[in-house]
């Protein structure tokens, strides 16, 4: 990842998104395709289903510096295999009742939903998430980079 | 040969000594091999004996307990100066134990809490003659000085601990297993569709059906296997105070993993369902999970 700045300076967040293959991350393709504008703070990850995304994956992520972590996929209901998002639904309710207790910020993971026809909500859905970012501050694993 | 041996006590209850002594006659079987040359639980010697033996002069050093005073880590770092293989044991050594909890909140709130405003406290002062300092957070012993080998469990079972002393013993392989509480499990699991989690205490459950499909948190699933499924075989929830299986890298994150794929609630309501998520999904090995890590790093930095 590149480095990130010293604080006194603007601070630009590193986000780690994880886009399922079936609706957000062709949803972030029509969003790059359309010109559509939004922040480059970004760095997507495909999975197959926001259903694949264990809980883990993210607590590594913002143990190894991200910033935030964003998990987009298809609306409940649409997902390409029946279920997986609303398990991620549930183990996202879970984990934030887990990271405010723990003391870290649960906005620094935010759960989104989609669809591959929805490029604008997906680059509002960014934009979103890094000017939350920028409010909370950078991750404080990252001092000392 | 006689194995010269040596046991550390750091802050823990020291559940794991009686577990050894639950070894009862089997001990005899054991014991003629051994030479103690420290064990303050059953054996009068001083921090100064220990520290005063040649380094690496024992074969094999036990560590119970995890380091919540200095005292603790200098004990650590002594037994591993003068052991040539050092074994983490018990829970507490291998994660950071149920202390480990302790790491939601930074150390002053901790001993403000215990010394300052404990319900039954009249002339409330913190100790500070003969005491030695409090760590600032509960770091797993095995980050703090290398490990040969880890056996967890609160406390290992007596079989655990005659396995392990055996196999140290006769020089035969020991490896934790991969597999899980549930696979020594002998209750009957059924497909898994939760609608409602219950506590421990409400309702009776069924001694023959698998309790988590009973709605009774039960973390079987995400533990490894070494106790012989103690817990659910006496009819209670297992707690996972064993830890993870070695391939999990935080207990918590595959617990929640797992429970999202079988809860059929509303995710609010699941959320109310467990209002200490810490507590519940790393009852003994917070100290070792990522939040902690992260957690002790926010607070170095204030």
């Amino acid at each position: 990842m590149t480095k990130s700045r010293r604080r006194g300076e603007s601070f630009e967040p590193r986000i780690v998104a994880f886009c399922c293959n079936w609706c957000s991350y062709a949803g972030a393709d029509l969003a790059g395709t359309s010109r559509m504008q939004m922040p480059p703070n970004v760095r997507i990850i495909r999975v197959n289903c926001t259903g694949r995304v264990d809980p883990l994956f993210i607590l590594e992520a913002l143990y190894q510096g991200a910033d935030g972590v964003l998990i987009s996929g298809c609306h409940p209901g649409d997902c390409h295999y029946t279920s997986g998002n609303i398990k991620m639904r549930a183990r996202y309710a879970l984990l934030q009742n887990l990271l405010e207790q723990a003391g870290i910020d649960p906005r620094r993971v935010h759960l989104q939903w989609a669809s591959a026809a929805e490029g604008d909500v997906f680059a509002e859905g960014v934009s979103m998430m890094v000017e939350r970012i920028k409010k909370i501050g950078p991750n404080p694993m990252r001092e000392g980079e | 040969m006689t194995i010269r041996v040596a046991f550390a006590q750091l802050t823990s209850c020291w559940g794991c000594d009686q577990s050894l002594m639950d070894l009862h006659m089997r001990l005899l079987e054991v014991l003629p091999q051994l030479e103690i040359l420290y064990w303050p639980a059953v054996v009068d010697y001083k921090l100064a004996d220990l520290e005063a033996l040649p380094r690496n002069s024992i074969h094999v050093g036990f560590v119970e307990g995890s380091c919540r005073t200095e005292e603790d880590v200098h004990l650590l770092n002594v037994m591993r100066e003068k052991s040539k293989l050092l074994v983490a044991w018990g829970s507490c050594s291998c994660y950071g134990g149920v202390q480990g909890l302790a790491n939601i909140w930074p150390l002053a709130e901790l001993v403000e809490r215990k010394f300052q405003r404990a319900e039954t406290i009249t002339d409330a002062r913190v100790p500070d003659v003969n005491v030695p300092p409090f760590t600032e957070h509960i770091v797993p012993n095995p980050d703090r000085v290398k490990f040969d080998m880890i056996l967890p469990g609160c406390p290992p079972t007596s079989d655990n601990i005659y396995d392990i002393v055996v196999a140290l013993l006769t020089g035969a392989p020991f490896e934790l297993p991969e597999t899980t509480v549930c696979d020594q499990c002998p209750r009957k699991r059924e497909e898994k569709h939760i609608t409602r989690f219950k506590r421990t205490f409400e309702g009776k459950p069924d001694p023959e059906k698998c309790l988590l499909d009973q709605g009774y948190l039960c973390l079987g699933f995400a533990t490894i296997g070494l106790c012989g499924a103690q817990c659910p075989s006496a009819n209670s929830p297992c707690k996972g105070c064993f830890g993870p299986p070695p391939s999990v890298k935080d207990h918590g994150a595959k617990i929640i993993s797992a429970l999202g794929a079988i809860a059929d609630i509303d995710p609010e309501e699941l959320k109310k369902m467990f209002p200490d998520p810490v507590g519940s999904f790393y009852f003994t090995d917070y100290a070792a999970s990522y939040l902690a890590k992260i957690g002790a790093k926010k607070r170095e930095e204030r």
